[in-house]
């Protein structure tokens, strides 16, 4: 039996499977995984002193990023999902309850809804450092020439490109730890149903009972 | 360590160019620091879950 059907929360679910991410989210994220790890890549090779031609490479997945980033807030809009990001009472108990469990070295049989404490706060963090660098980023583009515009690096007194800068920069530096953190946690052992689900969509419904409070995430039983 | 890259204008005065480079053997380092002391964490102190 595999029909499917779509609880008022999110959760598509089929005889042993539950569905975590549509694959259009999926193609969302590894298209933004690609371009993030091409835009790190051609900013920091250079200095590195890997010399190449970078900067048409750079800019244009920037644009292809920008593009990602638009679709991904359209269809949580459109969708009406803004909600399932929203950190509130219980994920901040849910913290506090790490917390302690780290503290204390106990062990937490922890249940969350669909996105955890952490999962929550490295999509909020990734937001904030990505959408910096392609705000700063799209700024920047008017200091080279396009197929579409020419140079104007008199858009901003001086001061002014020197902030784009510094938050470009600073947040390219953010990204390279936490890329470093997403890419370990999810070859962790533990975190490997969340790295499946996020290539083949799904959790089985054991992996749903284990890791997730139905009250909070709710799918079709 | 420099935190910040800077150049001079034709006029002599310091313009900001950007974040310093050195600074990415920093991040990189924090980052490889964050995974050695979480993996020596679950490893050796975290009790066992589930």
């Amino acid at each position: 039996m595999t029909t499917s059907s779509r609880t008022n929360s999110g959760g598509t679910a089929t005889a042993g499977r539950i569905v975590r991410h549509a694959l259009p989210d999926r193609l969302f994220h590894w298209l933004s995984a690609a371009c993030v790890l091409t835009l790190l890549g051609t900013a920091f090779f250079p200095i590195l002193g890997i010399e190449f031609g970078w900067v048409t490479v750079h800019w244009v997945t920037g644009l292809v990023l920008m593009a990602a980033v638009a679709f991904h807030v359209v269809r949580v809009l459109v969708r009406r999902k803004l909600g399932s990001m929203r950190l509130g009472v219980a994920d901040v108990r849910d913290g506090l309850a790490i917390v302690n469990a780290t503290l204390r070295r106990k062990a937490l049989g922890l249940r969350t809804g669909k996105y955890s404490f952490a999962q929550k706060l490295i999509h909020h963090a990734f937001a904030v450092v990505v959408l910096t660098t392609l705000i700063t980023g799209g700024l920047m583009l008017a200091r080279i020439d396009t197929p579409w515009w020419q140079r104007n690096p008199y858009l901003f007194r001086d001061a002014t490109w020197s902030m784009v800068y510094v938050l470009h920069g600073l947040s390219a530096l953010f990204l390279v730890t936490m890329v470093m953190m997403h890419i370990y946690f999810a070859l962790r052992p533990e975190k490997r149903l969340f790295t499946r689900a996020m290539i083949r969509g799904w959790i089985t419904r054991q992996e749903f009972d284990d890791h997730h409070d139905p009250q909070r995430w709710q799918v079709d039983r | 360590m420099e935190l910040f890259r800077v150049s001079r204008d034709i006029y002599g005065r310091e313009v900001l160019q950007g974040m310093s480079w050195d600074l990415l053997w920093v991040f990189f380092g924090l980052g490889c620091a964050l995974i050695v002391g979480h993996a020596l964490y679950r490893s050796l102190l975290a009790p066992k879950q589930r």
